[in-house]
């Protein structure tokens, strides 16, 4: 009873990797071809519908998204009666392959979002690189989280501190 | 998040050994790991979590557009 709860996350096989004090990785392979996954990730009504799980009860007020170099993309959250926003630029676009952008909410620095694509036999591996400013701003920085979740967290470790 | 889902997270970072939590009434209280590995674990896990879930949710998205994409007839331009 007690590893079947922990061990059910891992079955997607998601795994986060902190690479150094400024570094951290996710990959995750997906049942799909690059051109689709890339699509997912570039089409505001397709990316809106994944970024944000049901199961955070949450629903963006608006995504979004201009997807070529020195295009904008601005994503917008209801929190705690106002909004958050999540706003930067896309610095390299190239189709099914390689997304990277500028994450500029925060306010350590700026956070820089590596996305690489490899298809192989139909399948896509999916590395997403997050390279932040600052140590403290991995910690304790937004970016890429979920403001209820990660807001909430941040409290909830703040209080037991 | 609801409160439903914040204790499952604390029941996930309660198996993983990250916090420990004790019941007085009807209030549970937790204490984290002392060591600043424990406590960057902890972080790791919910990142985890977090895109997991997202990535659960894209499976779906990319089902159906791959559903789509046979039914026009497969035309690829790859």
């Amino acid at each position: 009873m007690e590893t079947s709860a922990s061990s059910e996350p891992a079955a997607n096989g998601t795994q986060v990797v902190r690479k150094s004090d400024v570094e951290v990785e996710v990959t995750r392979t997906f049942d799909a071809p690059a051109h689709l996954v890339f699509e997912a990730w570039t089409t505001a009504e397709l990316f809106k519908r994944w970024w944000v799980p049901k199961s955070f009860g949450l629903n963006l007020l608006s995504c979004e998204m201009d997807v070529q170099v020195g295009g904008q993309y601005r994503l917008v959250f209801p929190h705690e009666g106002s909004t958050m926003e999540f706003f930067g630029t896309y610095l390299e676009v190239v189709p099914n392959t390689r997304l990277v952008w500028t994450n500029d909410e925060g306010e350590a620095g700026v956070t820089i979002t590596t996305v690489t694509f490899e298809e192989t036999e139909g399948k896509t591996q999916v590395v997403m690189h997050d390279l932040y400013p600052t140590k403290e701003a991995v910690n304790f920085g937004s970016t890429n989280a979920m403001p209820e979740t990660f807001s909430q967290l941040d409290e909830l470790l703040d209080s037991l501190r | 998040m609801t409160l439903t889902g914040m204790g499952k997270h604390i029941r996930v970072l309660e198996q993983a050994g990250l916090v420990i939590t004790e019941k007085i009434g009807r209030v549970r209280t937790c204490k984290l790991g002392q060591r600043k590995l424990e406590e960057e674990a902890a972080w790791i896990e919910a990142y985890r979590q977090l895109w997991a879930a997202r990535y659960d949710e894209l499976d779906n998205v990319l089902e159906e557009l791959k559903q789509k994409e046979y039914a026009n007839g497969n035309v690829s331009e790859q």
